[in-house]
């Protein structure tokens, strides 16, 4: 009691409670409680938790150019394209497809061990592809072949990475189907373990700055699904290009699943864009169905990238209509239902479509072309590298190191010996043996 | 954090080897000297000596200074003669840069003193706490050419970033068919006990490597060696890990070359010949096995009654491994094929140690020539216990009980 009266009677604490609540009722008068000092946000007295990056609670809106009937929305700015320009990304999106109908078919017949389609992403992949300068340099997960091939990565380095023929130049025939790489078109070798190639990013950010030749003319740019995001690499990457800093545009393909997790079980906040902020990076969500808005998304990401010299996010919302892979079977875990509906009332390829036809840049004719060429291209392709034989069996042991050391040699050596004396007459080495280039031969060279 | 901050108000001279002379302030360290090192007669003390160091190259540009007699030395210790060779790194290669946690102001050993100041904070810079972050990030600037220089704060914090070293860095080349590579990569961190360092400042993780075929790693014993090898692993076509044994930092002392030369990789070197037994080890231990050598020569009195006198004149040869991947099996395999015997002494665990491998190896191509089992001495397999230090590291009491054990069995 007496505690009590002393405190009501403090001239000191009176005056604090005076002032708690003017701040309380203007918060722009933050300045009289000043700062902390390992921050600038101001003291407040009013405790008050947040859990939103929009403040009122909304979710961040997804920005988006064209509606599914391919007609510009309300107050959208249409992205100024040729029409030449407007065909070449629509054939690279019909590619994607055709590509996919055979590679997925080719697996099921047992004729290459792996695939993963590109369905349902083609606009966020072609969109992004279309954005970038071609040799701005690319770090891919898996599910990205669309900028390759925009970059004029041929069908038959396609094919000869998945079939593993002597022709692969993505890596000899050591890596699993789809994980595709060529130096020449800026495009990182793929690897799967996830979310490894972004602080790689950011890393590759900081060396274009640091080129006089490439400074202010490149960008780093990443892609990533939203399962890889919560790897502790996204996290290690974000913070990296950010503070150190680094141009590297950091592209999140956002559809909904990785494998069978739906992304309500992969994230409680509201999704990948809620945390660009929280890195201080520029960050926005964009409609991964709709390729002008892909476009111009990551277009203005790039250029806001090169002149901040900093990171970028652009969140690509789509929707995985294919299998996660040729090893998963999705509607264990998703009704088939769903997918039928998403590809009938959201697909971006049938959207950017009827946007042409709007223009009078394509028709029915057209189409039915474009479509039997592709499939011809990817066809011809296909029957090629089949009958290709593997690398040279000695590639089992190169490129380790830059030298040889003394283990491998003697590794390859025992293996030839082996080959030597059972090469012959074990059926499955005999078999095996044939496919390859030098039949083992080269081993000791 | 062992190393404190005390140095980091001092005044930075522009000349590299001036910013690292002197040794005469250091704050006396809590236990962290290991006493056999200070008398150790491996360490160069003298000019002619140090410039005599075996395998060293020069790699100056001036050919006329191929000529030992024109180059001078200066005594440094381990942290110094690793800022020398970063800063020998930096001022030859504009593409190198430097960074990891904590390094900006000259790092919690002091290996990147004043580097920062010389050379701008764009090629010397901290990275936020994230090992996986560091390694990841150096393998990117790596694969664009670019000689990238990370450190991790302690070789026990190397794990996070074990993905990004096993899965990407030692893979890099061979997945990409050659096309990629990110031989400008190397990775330094400071190793091995250090008196006092618990469970997660003391550890030797080189065994958890040795299976990442790809990657190279590299343990120098002195500050000739550290500045060699390194300056080496930072100019390997290869991701070298470069791990530094801690202890040494300030008390391993030599006369140090002070200009561009290398010391080369996979390359063992025998530092005491010998015919009766092959000692192998890296690191800190090399002191401890030397000390070994010594009590049984010239056993004190309190020894005498325990070492038998038939073996205090065994020649015991020392060899030091230096790179533990890919190791020097020649070197070694030659060695025991003439004594005949192989003690092997690391500071890691001994289950799925090191030692493990060398000793299957060379029990496949010395068979008939071993007259001993090859004998391990290691730390046990438990974690590196605070206070028990002193009973779980192979200290030279250890190392000379091995060894006799070995030449008597």
């Amino acid at each position: 009691m007496l505690r009590s009266l002393s405190l009501k009677h403090s001239p000191l604490l009176t005056r604090v409670y005076f002032k708690g609540r003017t701040l309380s009722t203007q918060p722009t008068s933050s300045s009289s409680f000043g700062c902390l000092p390992t921050t600038q946000s101001p003291v407040v007295s009013k405790l008050a938790f947040f859990n939103s990056v929009t403040g009122d609670g909304s979710k961040i809106p997804t920005y988006r150019v064209l509606d599914g009937l391919g007609i510009p929305i309300e107050g959208a700015e249409v992205p100024e394209i040729s029409e030449q320009f407007a065909r070449r990304l629509y054939e690279n999106m019909q590619l994607l497809p055709t590509l996919d109908n055979i590679l997925n078919n080719v697996q099921r017949q047992g004729k290459i061990s792996f695939y993963m389609t590109s369905y349902g992403e083609e606009a966020a992949v072609v969109g992004s592809a279309a954005a970038l300068a071609d040799d701005d340099e690319v770090l891919a997960q898996y599910r990205e072949v669309g900028v390759l091939l925009w970059r004029g990565f041929t069908l038959d380095c396609v094919m000869a990475q998945c079939f593993g023929n002597h022709e692969d130049t993505s890596g000899k025939g050591r890596q699993m189907p789809v994980h595709f790489g060529s130096k020449q078109h800026h495009f990182h070798t793929i690897s799967s373990p996830l979310a490894t190639q972004i602080p790689q990013a950011a890393g590759v950010g900081f060396a274009l700055k640091r080129d006089p030749e490439r400074r202010s003319k490149n960008v780093a740019c990443v892609f990533f699904g939203e399962g890889a995001a919560s790897e502790g690499d996204f996290h290690a990457g974000m913070l990296l290009a950010s503070t150190l800093p680094s141009p590297t545009l950091f592209l999140a393909r956002n559809n909904g699943f990785a494998i069978s997790t739906p992304s309500s079980q992969q994230f409680y906040g509201d999704a990948l864009s809620a945390r660009g902020p929280g890195y201080g990076i520029d960050t926005v969500r964009v409609d991964g169905n709709d390729v002008l808005a892909v476009m111009a998304a990551v277009k203005e990401g790039r250029r806001r990238c090169l002149e901040g010299g900093r990171a970028v996010m652009v969140e690509i919302m789509t929707y995985r209509v294919g299998h996660h892979s040729t090893s998963d079977d999705s509607f264990a875990y998703r009704g088939r239902q769903e997918v039928e509906n998403r590809k009938k009332i959201d697909n971006p390829i049938t959207r950017f479509r009827l946007f042409m036809e709007s223009r009078g840049w394509w028709n029915e004719t057209e189409e039915e072309e474009l479509k039997s060429r592709l499939k011809q291209n990817v066809l011809t392709a296909f029957k090629r590298a089949e009958t290709l034989k593997k690398a040279d069996l000695k590639e089992l042991f190169t490129d380790v190191y830059a030298e040889e050391p003394w283990n491998i040699r003697e590794q390859r050596e025992e293996l030839a010996g082996l080959l030597k004396k059972y090469g012959q007459v074990w059926e499955p080495w005999r078999n095996e043996l044939k496919n390859f280039k030098d039949e083992g031969k080269k081993l000791l060279d | 954090m062992l190393a404190g901050r005390l140095r980091s108000t001092l005044p930075t001279l522009s000349r590299r080897w001036q910013t690292t002379a002197s040794t005469t302030v250091e704050p006396p360290p809590a236990s962290g000297h290991s006493s056999s090192v200070a008398a150790s007669k491996l360490l160069r003390i003298t000019r002619e000596s140090a410039l005599r160091t075996p395998g060293i190259t020069w790699q100056d540009e001036e050919s006329d200074r191929n000529i030992v007699g024109g180059r001078e030395t200066r005594k440094m210790n381990l942290y110094q003669a690793v800022r020398d060779a970063l800063s020998i790194a930096l001022a030859k290669d504009d593409t190198a840069v430097i960074f990891g946690e904590d390094i900006a102001f000259g790092g919690v050993f002091r290996c990147t003193m004043g580097l920062a100041e010389e050379f701008g904070r764009e090629r010397v810079f901290n990275t936020p706490l994230t090992e996986q972050g560091i390694a990841g990030f150096g393998i990117g600037l790596a694969s664009m050419g670019h000689t990238a220089i990370a450190e991790i704060q302690f070789a026990d914090y190397i794990f996070p970033a074990f993905d990004q070293l096993v899965n990407e860095a030692a893979k890099f080349r061979y997945r990409s068919g050659g096309s990629f590579s990110i031989g400008g990569l190397t990775v330094r961190t400071p190793t091995m006990a250090v008196g006092h360092g618990g469970l997660y400042h003391s550890q030797s993780p080189e065994g958890y490597f040795m299976g990442a075929s790809g990657l190279k790693i590299v343990i120098p014993r002195s500050p000739i060696q550290c500045k060699g090898l390194l300056l080496s692993a930072i100019r390997d076509p290869d991701p070298v890990i470069f791990m530094e044994p801690k202890i040494l930092y300030r008390s391993a002392v030599e006369q140090v070359p002070i200009d561009d030369y290398a010391l080369p990789l996979s390359r063992a070197e025998t530092l005491i010949p010998g015919s009766d037994l092959t000692l192998l080890t890296w690191g800190t231990p090399v002191y401890h096995c030397e000390a070994a050598l010594q009590l049984l020569n010239n056993p004190p009195p309190s020894l005498i009654p325990l070492i038998p006198a038939s073996l205090r004149n065994a020649k015991v040869e020392l060899i030091d491994l230096r790179t533990i991947l890919p190791w020097d099996v020649e070197t070694v395999v030659e060695s025991v094929r003439r004594t005949k015997r192989l003690v092997i002494v690391h500071e890691a665990g001994m289950t799925g140690g090191v030692g493990g491998e060398i000793a299957a190896e060379i029990g496949k191509r010395a068979f008939l020539r071993l007259e001993a089992p090859v004998r391990r001495i290691t730390g046990w397999d438990v974690p590196a216990a605070l206070q028990f230090e002193k009973f779980n590291m192979p200290d030279s009491i250890r190392i000379l009980d091995g060894i006799m054990e070995t030449l008597s069995y």
